[in-house]
C-alpha cells in the first residue's frame, strides 16, 4: 500500500528538498533582532550552545554563546547555518494525506481528520492482528521529554512491544559494551579531562568532521604536551598531524586492541593495583590475548608491527590518558566486541575515574545520550531500566499508575521491525524523527518493506524520503519550536529553549502524540500541558535507576549551564566524572566505583571475528561509509540548507591513487560501485588519504546517490547495530554519466 | 570606537581541519553580510587534507593600499585595513594581485574589492570576529597575549614575513614554535613544500602491507 | 614646492582660466551674466581649481599614473579601437548612466544612488549654464507668454510659459531637488539602520555630503515655495541660505566624498586595460602554472611596487619576483611555510634524541 504515489521528481517539486539561502531580513545587515534565545544546536551529540536571533517569529541568524562551557561560542558549519532550516519553503504546515490526484502525491487535510485517521488505523490493525502488529519508530534527536513520551506511548497507550529508535544505528554498540564493562552507559568523563591527558587515543572517530568542536580539546591536549594516536582507515583531518597514525583495515579493531593489551601485559604496563582492587576478569582476557602477538596483529590489522609496538609503548607508559571512539569501531557486526576491546586497554591501564584519565564514546545524535536512557529502546524503561526486569517494571508501572502486567515484553530492534513487516507480523507503523530509507543499510529492502505496510503514519517537519511512503503525515515541530532537555555527549543535561511558534497546523510532537492517544480514547497519562510536566514525571520515573534525573530541574540546568546525571537529589550537584571514589552509585552502594553490586569493572574477552562480508574475488574491495562535516545523518535538514549543500554537494567515492590506477579511474570520473545488494554511480575522488584496499562513501543522500544501497544489513548479535563500516564491493569506471544526473539536468 | 588594544588575532593553520565553519560564519558578519571574506582551501586534496585558512593579516604598511590607484583602501587608527571604500574602488584588481598574502577578493559583478576587515562591526564593539569565535579547532584565535600564553605553551606569535627581499610586518600574528629559531616566517621557503601530514602508501618491502608515510609529520 | 604640486597648481590654474574665459565668452562679455550670481561663479571657479588640482595630484600617484597612461594606450591601441569604442558606449550606459554595478551591490543603495546622481546632474545641467550666462531666455516679440532659449547667445527653440514644456523647464530645479531629497532619504535610512555601515561610517566622509545635498535641495525648494505660494515672503533670507549651502558644497567638492564623481571615470580606463590585457594573454603562476592575471598587469605592478618602494624580488630564479605567484599559491605558501617551521622544530626534537614517548615525565 505504502508505495510512493508519484514519480520521485513530482514529490521533490512539491516537497523538496529545495535549498534555502539567507534572503530578506536574514540578509539585511540592518535587521534588529527582537531577542536572542539561548539554546543549542539541533544537530550532533555535542549540543553546542548557540543564541538564535529572532524577529517576527523567524530565526534570522545567530550570535555565538561564548559563556556556554562546552563550546564557548565555537560552532561547526552546520551550527552556523542551522538557522536556515526554519521558515523553509519545504516546511510542512498542514497534515497531509496520500492522494493520487494531488500534486506531489499528497493533499493537505485538516489536522483533526489526520489524527482520527491515524487512531482509526491503529485501532483497526491492533484489533485485527494484535497489539504488536503496530510498531513505532522513534529518534534520538528528540528531546528527552519526547523520547520518554514515545516509550510511554508505545508501552502504555499502544501496548506494543515493537518500538525502537534510530539510536540503533548509532550508539548501541558502545552502550551495550559500557553496560557490560562498567554497568553504566555514559561517557565516563567530561571533555575537560581531554586536555589534561598525556595521550589521547582516538579510534574510529572522524572528530574533525563529525564532532568538530572536540577538535579544540584534542589540540589543547597536544598543546599541553600530549601525544595523539589516531586509528582509522582514512587520514582524517584530525589524523593528519597526529603523532602516531594507525591505518587499520576496516573491521579489525579488536585485533588491534588485543595486540596492544598483549604488549601491555608482556611489558608490565598493566596497572596491577587498579586491576586487583577495582576489576575482575583480566586473567581470562590475558589468556585470550596471548595469541595476539605483534606479528599476528600486524597481519590482521594491516598496520606495521613497529607502529603497533610504538602505540603500545605510548599508551602503556602514559601517566594520564583519554580514549575516545565513535561509530568507526561501533558500526560492525562485532561492534560490541570492538568497544569491549577498547575498554580492556583502558581498564588495564587503570586510567579511569580520575582527572585527566578518561574514556568516552562520542555520541552521534543530538540527544544520543538522553534518547537512549528513558524507554524508547525496544527493551528499555525510563531511568535506564530494563523492560524484562520485574522490579523495574513494577517501579515504572507505579509511576504510570498501571499494572506491571499490562506492560508489554521487550520487542525487537529497528531493523528487525522491517523483517517483521516482511513476515506480516507488523502491519502498521508510526514514525518520528527517523529516515530509514536513507539511513538503514540495504535500503532497497527497507523501501520494499514500507511498501508492504497496510498503514504508515509519519510525523515530521519536512517530507523526508521515508515519509514519502506515508499514508498520513503529521506536521511536527522543529528544534527551535519547542522546549525541553537533551543530554549531550558528556552526559550533561541541558535545556533547549523555544525561539519561535510552529507554523500553520504544525505543532509540538508531544502534543501530536497526546492527540493520537486522546483519539484512541486512551488519554490517561497523556494529558501534559507543557514539557516541564513531562520532565517532572520522567524525574520520578528515573529515580533510583542508574540514569537518575530526579535531582535535575529546568532551573538548575539554566543556572548551572547544564547538570551531569546521575543526580539523585535536588541538593546533588550532578556527576561530571564517573567512577570517582565516593560518587553516588545505586548498584554498588559503596563497595566500589563501578555500577555492579561488587563495584568492580568487568574485563570481557573480545574475540576477533572477520566482518560479516569479507572481500573475495568477485567483490575485492572494502567499502566503508561515514559522514562529511557539512551534512548531518540522513540530511533531512542539512540537504535543505543551501550553504551546506554548496560546501559538499554530492557524495563522492574516495579511492587511493594506487587502486584508482589499477581500475583506470581518474579523479572526478563517474565510477560504478557495486555490492551484492545494489549499485551506485558516483564521481571518484582520488586521494592518498585512504587505504588502497578500501573506498569510502558518505551516506547522507537518498535514492540513486545513497551509499546504503550497497551496505549490508548484518548486525551485531548483542547491540543489533548494522555493519555500516565494512562490506565488499567492486568498482569500475562508468561508461557515461548516470541516468539520475541526466534526468536532473533535463529538469 | 576601535578594536581594544589588548585583543589580538592569532592564527595557527597547523590546527585547521578545513571544516569551513569560518567561511560560513564570515558571511554572517554585518560589514559584509552574504559574502565570505576568509579564504579556506585545500593545499592539494589528492595528497592531504591540509587546508589553508587565510584572513587579512592587516599589514602595518599595506601593499594593497599603496598600489590602489583610487586611494580606496584605508587603514584605521587601530591598525585594521578596511575593505575598499565603495565610492572610490574602480575594480582594477591591483590590490588583489599585489597583496603578498593573497587576501583581497574582487567581486566582479559589483566592481568592488572586498576583504576581511576583522569583522570591524564586532571587534570595534568589543566582540570577537565571527571566524575566530566559531573556529572549532581554534586555528583562528582572538584574545589577549596573556590568554594565548596560557593556552599555547609551545607556541609564540610572529608577525614578520619575508617575501624575497621584502619584509612585511602585520597586526595579525602567526603562531610558530616557541623554542624554535624562526622569529619570522620566510614564505618563499615553502615554494617546493608539499602538504604537511600523513598519507597512506604501499610499502613494497613489506609485501603489500599498508603503512603510513609520515613524511613531514614527525 | 614639489614638482607634482607645481604641476597640479599649473593644471588647476589653467583650468580655472579656461572656465573664466568661457564665462566671459559664453555670456557675450557678461552681457547675459546675472550679477546676483557672482558668489556662485566664484565658488565654481574655486571648485574648478580644487578639483583639477586634486585630480592632477591624484593622477601623479604611481599606480594612478600608470592606469591613466595604460588606459588611454589600451583604448587607442591598434586593432582594438573599434571594439573599445563599442564597449565605451555600452559601459557609459550600463555603468555610468544606469549604475549597473551598484545595482549588483544592493538594490536600495542603487535606488538611492540613481536618484542622487541624476538629481545632481539635472541640477548642474540647469544651473551652470544659467549662472555663467551660457543659457538665457528672451521674450519672443509678438507672442506674449512665449520665450526663446539662447545657448551661448545663439537663439534656440521657443516655448509658451503656459505649456507643459514651459512648466517642466521652469521647474527643472524642483524636479532635481525632489530626486536628490529622495536619494538622501534612502541613503540616510541605510546609514542609520545598517549595523555594518554604522561601524565603518565617518561623519565628514559619509554624512556631511548627504547633509549638504539635502540643504541645497531643501533651500532650493523653499525658494520655489516662497515665490509660488507665499508671495515672496522671506525670499531674501532663503536665497542667502541657499547660496550659502550651494557655495559650501562647491567649495567642499574637491575634498570629500563627492570627488568620487570625477575619479569614477577611471573605471572605464580600467576596463579597457583589462579587456585588452586579457585578449593579449594571461601570465601563468610560477608555482601552479595556472594563468591568474594579464601579463601586462603583472609587469606593471612590478614597476609600480618598485616606484612605491616595495621590493618583492626573489633570488630563486624559478620565481624571480613574488608577483609571479598567484594569490591562491601565496595563501598556500604562507600556510606551508608555517607548517615547515613546525616540521623543522619536530625534526629538531628527533635529532636531539628527545624521544617523545620516553619523555612523558617532562612537565607540560
Amino acid at each position: 500500500m505504502a508505495t510512493i504515489p508519484k514519480r520521485t521528481s513530482d514529490v521533490i517539486d512539491h516537497f523538496g528538498p529545495h535549498v534555502a539561502y539567507a534572503h530578506g531580513k536574514r540578509l539585511d545587515a540592518g535587521a534588529q533582532a527582537e531577542c536572542l534565545v539561548k539554546t543549542h544546536c539541533c544537530f550532533c551529540g555535542q549540543q553546542c550552545g548557540i543564541q538564535l536571533k529572532v524577529k517576527d517569529n523567524t530565526v534570522i541568524g545567530f550570535e555565538p554563546w561564548t559563556e556556554f562551557p562546552f563550546n564557548r561560542g565555537k560552532l561547526c558549519p552546520k551550527g552556523v547555518k542551522r538557522y536556515l532550516q526554519g521558515s523553509h519553503p519545504d516546511r510542512l504546515a498542514t497534515a497531509l494525506a496520500r492522494s493520487e490526484s494531488a500534486p506531489g502525491g499528497f493533499a493537505s487535510i485538516a489536522y483533526r481528520d489526520a489524527i482520527s485517521r491515524v487512531a482509526a488505523e491503529i485501532e483497526r490493525i491492533q484489533s485485527a492482528h494484535g497489539n504488536d502488529a503496530f510498531a513505532v519508530l522513534s529518534g534520538a534527536s528528540l528531546t528527552t521529554e519526547k523520547a520518554y513520551l514515545m516509550g510511554k506511548f508505545a508501552h502504555m497507550c499502544l501496548r506494543t512491544s515493537n518500538i525502537d529508535y534510530n539510536g540503533r544505528l548509532c550508539m548501541v554498540s558502545a552502550g551495550a559494551a559500557n553496560k557490560k564493562a562498567f554497568g553504566i552507559d555514559r561517557a565516563a568523563n567530561p571533555w575537560e579531562d581531554i586536555p589534561r591527558a598525556d595521550v589521547v587515543w582516538i579510534s574510529g572517530a572522524n572528530i574533525a568532521e563529525c564532532a568538530p568542536i572536540t577538535t579544540d580539546y584534542v589540540w589543547q591536549a597536544r598543546e599541553n604536551g600530549a601525544q595523539i594516536i589516531v586509528v582509522d582507515p582514512r587520514v582524517t583531518p584530525i589524523a593528519r598531524t597526529c603523532d602516531l597514525f594507525l591505518p587499520v583495515k576496516p573491521g579489525r579493531d579488536i585485533a588491534l586492541f588485543n595486540g596492544i593489551l598483549h604488549l601491555m601485559i608482556e611489558n608490565g604496563w598493566v596497572d596491577q593495583l587498579f586491576v586487583d582492587r577495582y576489576t575482575t576478569g583480566l586473567d581470562a582476557v590475558a589468556e585470550h590475548v596471548q595469541q595476539w602477538t605483534p606479528k599476528r596483529t600486524a597481519e590482521v590489522t594491516g598496520i606495521a608491527e613497529t607502529h603497533i609496538r610504538r602505540a603500545a609503548e605510548i599508551w602503556g607508559t602514559a601517566r594520564r590518558s583519554f580514549l575516545l571512539h565513535a561509530r568507526g569501531i561501533e558500526h560492525h557486526s562485532h561492534g560490541v566486541q570492538n568497544v569491549l576491546g577498547a575498554i580492556n586497554i583502558v581498564l588495564a591501564s587503570g586510567r579511569i575515574g580520575r582527572p585527566g584519565c578518561g574514556y568516552a564514546t562520542i555520541t552521534g545524535q543530538a540527544n544520543g545520550q538522553g534518547g537512549r536512557e528513558h524507554g524508547q529502546k525496544c527493551d528499555q524503561l525510563p531511568g535506564g531500566r530494563d523492560l524484562g526486569n520485574p522490579d523495574h517494571r513494577a517501579h515504572v508501572a507505579s509511576v504510570w499508575g498501571i499494572e506491571p502486567e499490562s506492560l508489554p515484553q521487550p520487542g525487537v530492534d529497528a531493523y528487525e521491525i522491517f523483517r517483521k513487516i516482511e513476515r506480516g507480523e507488523i502491519r502498521g507503523l508510526l514514525s518520528i524523527c527517523f529516515n530509514p530509507v536513507v539511513s538503514l543499510p540495504d535500503n532497497n529492502y527497507v523501501r520494499r518493506m514500507l511498501e508492504k505496510l497496510e498503514f504508515y503514519g509519519a510525523i515530521d517537519f519536512f517530507l523526508n524520503e521515508t515519509a514519502r511512503h506515508a499514508n498520513i503525515v503529521l506536521p511536527g515541530s522543529l528544534h527551535e519550536e519547542d522546549e525541553g532537555t537533551v543530554t549531550q555527549a558528556e552526559g550533561r543535561v541541558i535545556k533547549i529553549n523555544k525561539a519561535v511558534e510552529p507554523p500553520g497546523d504544525a505543532r509540538q510532537d508531544w502534543r501530536i502524540i497526546q492527540d493520537i492517544a486522546a483519539a484512541l480514547g486512551r488519554e490517561r497519562g497523556f494529558t501534559f500541558t507543557e514539557p516541564r510536566e513531562i520532565f517532572d514525571e520522567l524525574r520520578a520515573a528515573s529515580r533510583g535507576g542508574v540514569c537518575d534525573y530526579y535531582g535535575i530541574t529546568y532551573e538548575k540546568i539554566e543556572n548551572r549551564l547544564g547538570v551531569f546525571w546521575p543526580c539523585p537529589e535536588l541538593e546533588h550537584e550532578g556527576t561530571p566524572r564517573l567512577f570517582e571514589p565516593g560518587s553516588w552509585n545505586p548498584i554498588a552502594r559503596g563497595s566500589g566505583p563501578f555500577y555492579f553490586p561488587d563495584g568492580r569493572a568487568r574485563f570481557n574477552v573480545a574475540a576477533y571475528s572477520p566482518p560479516a562480508e569479507d572481500v573475495d574475488e568477485e567483490y575485492p574491495i572494502i567499502l566503508t561509509t561515514g559522514r562529511v562535516v557539512s551534512q548531518f545523518l540522513s540530511g533531512t535538514q542539512t540537504r535543505r540548507i543551501g550553504p551546506l549543500v554548496d560546501q559538499y554537494s554530492e557524495p563522492r567515492v574516495e579511492i587511493h591513487p594506487t587502486l584508482a590506477a589499477r581500475l583506470g579511474i581518474r579523479d572526478g570520473a563517474w565510477t560504478r560501485v557495486r555490492s551484492r545488494r545494489g549499485e551506485c554511480t558516483l564521481r571518484a575522488m582520488v586521494v592518498n588519504t585512504i587505504r588502497p584496499d578500501t573506498v569510502f562513501i558518505p551516506y547522507h543522500w537518498p535514492d540513486a546517490r545513497s551509499a546504503n544501497q550497497l551496505t549490508i544489513a548484518a548486525q551485531d548479535p548483542i547491540s543489533k547495530i548494522p555493519e555500516y563500516k565494512v562490506c565488499a564491493v567492486r568498482l569500475c569506471p562508468a561508461e557515461s554519466e548516470p541516468a539520475y544526473v541526466r534526468e536532473e539536468t533535463k529538469r | 570606537m576601535g578594536v581594544p588594544g589588548n585583543m589580538e588575532f592569532f592564527i595557527d593553520p597547523s590546527r585547521c581541519i578545513g571544516c569551513q565553519a569560518c567561511v560560513q560564519a564570515c558571511s554572517e558578519c554585518d560589514t559584509h553580510k552574504g559574502h565570505a571574506m576568509i579564504h579556506l582551501e585545500y593545499i592539494d586534496r589528492s595528497l592531504s587534507t591540509q587546508t589553508a585558512p587565510v584572513v587579512c593579516m592587516h599589514c602595518d604598511i599595506p601593499t594593497c593600499a599603496e598600489v590602489c590607484p583610487a586611494d580606496a583602501i584605508k587603514r584605521t587608527a587601530d591598525g585594521v585595513v578596511q575593505s575598499a571604500r565603495k565610492p572610490r574602488c574602480i575594480a582594477c584588481s591591483n590590490c588583489v594581485m599585489a597583496c603578498p598574502f593573497g587576501v583581497p577578493k574582487m567581486q566582479v559583478e559589483m566592481e568592488l574589492m572586498m576583504k576581511c576587515d576583522m569583522c570591524y562591526d564586532r571587534t570595534s564593539a568589543g566582540l570577537k570576529p565571527m571566524c575566530a569565535t566559531v573556529c572549532p579547532s581554534q586555528a583562528l584565535f582572538f584574545g589577549t597575549r596573556e590568554e594565548l600564553a596560557e593556552l599555547r605553551p609551545r607556541s609564540r606569535p610572529a608577525n614578520t614575513f619575508h617575501f624575497g627581499n621584502q619584509t612585511i610586518t602585520t597586526k595579525v600574528n602567526m603562531l610558530v614554535p616557541k623554542g624554535g629559531g624562526a622569529a619570522s616566517v620566510n614564505v618563499i621557503d615553502a615554494f617546493d613544500e608539499e602538504p604537511v601530514g600523513m598519507s597512506i602508501s604501499i610499502d613494497p618491502l613489506l609485501a603489500g602491507m599498508y603503512v603510513e608515510d609520515q613524511r613531514n609529520a614527525s | 614646492m614639489k614638482r607634482e604640486v607645481m604641476k597640479a597648481v599649473a593644471f588647476g590654474t589653467v583650468a580655472t582660466i579656461v572656465v573664466a574665459f568661457l564665462i566671459v565668452a559664453g555670456s557675450r562679455n557678461l552681457a547675459h551674466f546675472d550679477a546676483a550670481l557672482v558668489g556662485y561663479t566664484f565658488a565654481v571657479l574655486f571648485a574648478t581649481f580644487g578639483i583639477v588640482y586634486r585630480y592632477a595630484m591624484w593622477l601623479q600617484r604611481p599606480p594612478t599614473a600608470l592606469y591613466w597612461r595604460r588606459g588611454w594606450q589600451m583604448f587607442l591601441k591598434r586593432g582594438h579601437r573599434r571594439r573599445n569604442a563599442a564597449m565605451w558606449g555600452v559601459r557609459m550606459v550600463k555603468d555610468v548612466a544606469l549604475n549597473g554595478f551598484i545595482r549588483n551591490r544592493d538594490l536600495l543603495r542603487w535606488a538611492a544612488h540613481l536618484l542622487l546622481m541624476w538629481g545632481c546632474i539635472l541640477a548642474f545641467a540647469i544651473t551652470i549654464p544659467l549662472v555663467f550666462g551660457w543659457l538665457h531666455f528672451g521674450t519672443v516679440t509678438g507672442r506674449p507668454g512665449w520665450y526663446r532659449a539662447f545657448l551661448f547667445g545663439f537663439p534656440s527653440f521657443t516655448f509658451s510659459t503656459e505649456s507643459a514644456i514651459g512648466f517642466i523647464i521652469f521647474h527643472g530645479l524642483v524636479w532635481a531637488s525632489i530626486l536628490v531629497i529622495g536619494g538622501v532619504m534612502l541613503a540616510v535610512r541605510r546609514r542609520v539602520r545598517d549595523h555594518g555601515a554604522a561601524a565603518l561610517e565617518r561623519f565628514g566622509e559619509d554624512f556631511l555630503p548627504l547633509i549638504l545635498l539635502f540643504g541645497v535641495s531643501m533651500t532650493g525648494l523653499m525658494l520655489t515655495v516662497c515665490y509660488t505660494w507665499l508671495d515672496g515672503y522671506g525670499y531674501e533670507f532663503i536665497a542667502i541660505l541657499h547660496a550659502i549651502t550651494v557655495i559650501f558644497t562647491l567649495l567642499w567638492l574637491p575634498f570629500g566624498k563627492l570627488f568620487h564623481v570625477f575619479q569614477r571615470m577611471a573605471q572605464l580606463g580600467v576596463s579597457f586595460y583589462r579587456d585588452v590585457g586579457q585578449r593579449e594573454g594571461l601570465a601563468p603562476c610560477r608555482r601552479c602554472g595556472v594563468g591568474y592575471a594579464t601579463s601586462m598587469h603583472v609587469a606593471d605592478l612590478i614597476d609600480v611596487e618598485r616606484t612605491l618602494g616595495f621590493d618583492y624580488a626573489v633570488a630563486d630564479p624559478r620565481i624571480g619576483h613574488y608577483q609571479h605567484i598567484c594569490p591562491a599559491c601565496r595563501r598556500k605558501m604562507l600556510v606551508l611555510s608555517q607548517g615547515r617551521i613546525w616540521a623543522d622544530e619536530r625534526r629538531g626534537f628527533d635529532r636531539e634524541g628527545a624521544n617523545r614517548a620516553g619523555n612523558l615525565d617532562t612537565p607540560n
